[in-house]
């Protein structure tokens, strides 16, 4: 009630005559009443009736947060946490090596940052990581949907067709290995073309586009509460061009960022980025790091870098805020990625449709 | 779709031009802005602010498919999905042949037969689709002065002589190759940009340019500094106009370019080795082992371009005369 004039969400012409005026605190413009408002500030009296109940609705829900209720801040103690974490999902990639060093699998309610060059395999994890979602309750997953932005034109339908029939059959095993009572019912919903059905994907062309889906999503999910995980292929690639203000770069990368984290937060989705390496050129040597710059590297909360060692793919955790830094190796064959050793490359990796 | 104007984005005809005295005319210009610029320049509340966002996002954002959706638009016409090279060894490892929709890269040393490759490629598309062709018109952008017309009907009567056995149809189907002849990066993008219409007009299903890598590094020395910022911004542009063309009439776009030697100076610069694949003394096998200080050859344009292209091949002299062609297999071919 004492809430100054200024930080009220008025138009800004409003705020300054109220201010000329003398107004300072809500409380005062309540008690004046629409028509002395109008009087006093030379107002409509529609357009006074309006801003009260702006003010009114802000108060109201300042004194709802202060007694403790949901809103935009939450407060809880570290126990409840720790208890929502521990029962919280995570999207498996079905990579155990890749898994372990992620604590588990993709984290939801975080950012994972997916770095590397071209060719090492980013989209295929994303890919696999939209399939992974969906895959039922009893036999590990989240039952989730997925929502799929792609930005360079890499998101190939026919490997995901191969992804889904391989993640159907692989259930279909353990099912049969070890049965249950729920998976029988599960596997009925579970097919390929259901996987399909509930990815969504957007295809986006220039960074304006990318801006524009980013602030649609929170509509979107609310349409669609099942999603829980968005993949942004290629955050990279739309600001890599055509863009001589590296400030407004910054800002909008930044706002991206944040607009995300509150995305990942309130719909419990995990969100995964895609980014490109570029080369820095020291004074000595030139090194590989990952495109943007360095303060997006403060947007990501998991950071993973792909890269290669002669002709083995490595993939490092390189920022964790639970787990540490550790490489594994990793192939990508027919069904999946898999952390198996050179056996089955010589054989499966032909199979790759796209850059290699 | 940046470009659009925002009184095509359904907002009231006052707000927009109160807008555009701020200078403020296009979708992209209103969505740059912060919340609070925007509250400033609308002279709007928080909530009407955010509802105005949402309107203009809905009309730039993309429509939404579900992979499902786009499955079956596949599947509805799967021929036209790829177009075959005719090199059976070839097409087995690319699942079909160049394909349709991306971009796809053909690197190799001088001499290994690029623009003959392409030749053969234009020869292929004008084809019907019963042959395997794809029935269309090509546009063939030569930076190079490289491309032989006696040379594209040679190839066309001895490799389909059952087809091209009058000299008409061999007439008519060099009509369908168009070919243009740009000698610098600025014509290079500027024939790029146009060439949504040229499209239409003139049916085309195949765009090829031969090379990007010369023109480009030729204008462009990477010693000098900026050269590298203003390279990268001319690729990218042209890279994702080609694509946009590429995905929306679904067909294939083929580039060519060229190898460098990046001279190794120590392991720092091993860094920039954007795959294995790229580093072609691999291929050599058994004779390199250790050490490899004295360089390696790599496709030029450096990695910005490898991720923008969707499918990259290389050719390479294995021994002579025959020449290799690598994905992740190696394919044996010759130029007859």
């Amino acid at each position: 009630m004492q809430r100054e004039v200024g930080t009220l969400p008025l138009a800004p012409a409003l705020r300054a005559r109220l201010a000329a005026a003398g107004f300072q605190t809500a409380q005062e413009l309540l008690d004046t009443g629409p028509c002395g408002l109008s009087k006093e500030i030379g107002i409509s009296r529609e357009e006074a009736l309006e801003a009260l109940q702006v003010v009114r609705q802000e108060c109201h829900g300042d004194t709802a947060r202060a007694a403790g209720g949901s809103g935009a801040t939450r407060k809880c103690t570290a126990l409840e946490l720790l208890e929502e974490e521990q029962t919280q999902g995570f999207i498996i990639t079905f990579c155990s090596a890749l898994d372990n060093i992620l604590g588990g699998g993709v984290q939801l309610t975080k950012i994972t940052e997916i770095c590397g060059a071209p060719g090492v395999g980013k989209t295929q994890l994303c890919m696999q990581l939209a399939v992974d979602v969906q895959i039922p309750e009893c036999f590990g997953g989240v039952a989730g949907e997925a929502v799929f932005i792609d930005t360079e034109g890499s998101f190939m339908v026919d490997r995901v067709v191969d992804i889904a029939a391989a993640c159907v059959q692989h259930c279909h095993l353990i099912a049969e290995a070890q049965p249950e009572e729920d998976h029988g019912k599960a596997l009925e919903t579970f097919s390929v073309e259901n996987i399909l059905s509930h990815i969504y994907c957007f295809r986006c062309r220039d960074y304006t586009e990318l801006l524009a889906q980013v602030y649609l999503l929170p509509e979107f999910l609310a349409e669609h509460s099942k999603v829980r995980l968005v993949v942004i292929d290629g955050i990279a690639f739309p600001f890599r061009h055509d863009f001589e203000d590296l400030a407004l770069r910054t800002r909008l990368l930044n706002g991206l960022a944040q607009q995300l984290i509150i995305t990942a937060n309130e719909h419990r989705a995990a969100v995964v980025l895609t980014n490109q390496m570029t080369t820095r050129i020291g004074q000595s040597q030139s090194t590989l790091v990952p495109a943007l710059g360095e303060s997006w590297g403060h947007a990501a909360t998991v950071r993973l870098i792909f890269h290669w060692d002669n002709t083995q793919r490595l993939a490092t955790l390189y920022k964790s805020p639970s787990q540490k830094e550790s490489t594994i190796a990793y192939e990508i064959t027919v069904q999946f990625h898999h952390c198996w050793l050179h056996v089955l490359m010589e054989t499966r990796c032909h199979s790759i449709f796209c850059r290699f | 779709m940046a470009a659009k104007k925002l009184r095509r984005a359904q907002l009231s005809q006052e707000m927009c031009e109160r807008l555009s005295r701020y200078q403020i005319t296009t979708c992209q210009d209103f969505l740059c802005l912060s919340l609070l610029e925007l509250m400033k320049v609308t002279g709007q509340s928080y909530h009407e602010v955010q509802k105005l966002l949402c309107k203009v996002s809905r009309a730039c954002a993309p429509k939404m498919q579900t992979a499902y959706e786009m499955k079956l638009r596949k599947s509805v016409n799967p021929s036209s999905a790829f177009l075959s090279t005719t090199l059976h060894s070839l097409d087995r490892v690319l699942h079909g042949g160049v394909p349709c929709g991306s971009l796809t890269e053909i690197t190799s040393p001088p001499g290994c037969g690029k623009t003959q490759f392409c030749i053969m490629l234009s020869v292929l598309a004008t084809l019907p689709v019963s042959m395997g062709g794809l029935d269309g018109a090509v546009i063939y952008i030569d930076t190079e002065s490289a491309f032989s017309a006696e040379r594209l009907i040679e190839i066309a009567a001895n490799r389909f002589p059952a087809y091209y056995d009058s000299d008409e149809k061999l007439l008519c189907m060099t009509r369908s190759i168009h070919l243009y002849r740009e000698l610098t990066c600025c014509s290079v993008l500027k024939r790029i940009m146009s060439l949504e219409e040229d499209i239409i007009l003139k049916k085309v299903k195949l765009v090829i340019i031969d090379s990007v890598a010369s023109v480009v590094r030729k204008e462009f020395d990477t010693k000098l500094q900026g050269n590298l910022a203003e390279r990268s911004n001319f690729l990218n542009r042209g890279a994702s106009v080609l694509k946009y063309l590429a995905e929306e009439f679904t067909i294939p776009v083929i580039l060519t370019n060229q190898i460098t030697t990046a001279l190794s100076s120590g392991p720092g610069l091993r860094a920039d080795l954007v795959s294995p694949a790229d580093d072609l003394s691999l291929s050599e096998g058994s004779s390199v082992s250790g050490k490899r200080d004295s360089g390696y050859v790599t496709a030029a344009l450096g990695n910005t371009w490898s991720h923008s292209v969707n499918t990259r091949l290389i050719l390479q002299y294995h021994d002579l005369p025959t020449r290799q062609k690598r994905t992740s297999r190696y394919v044996q071919w010759h130029v007859t």
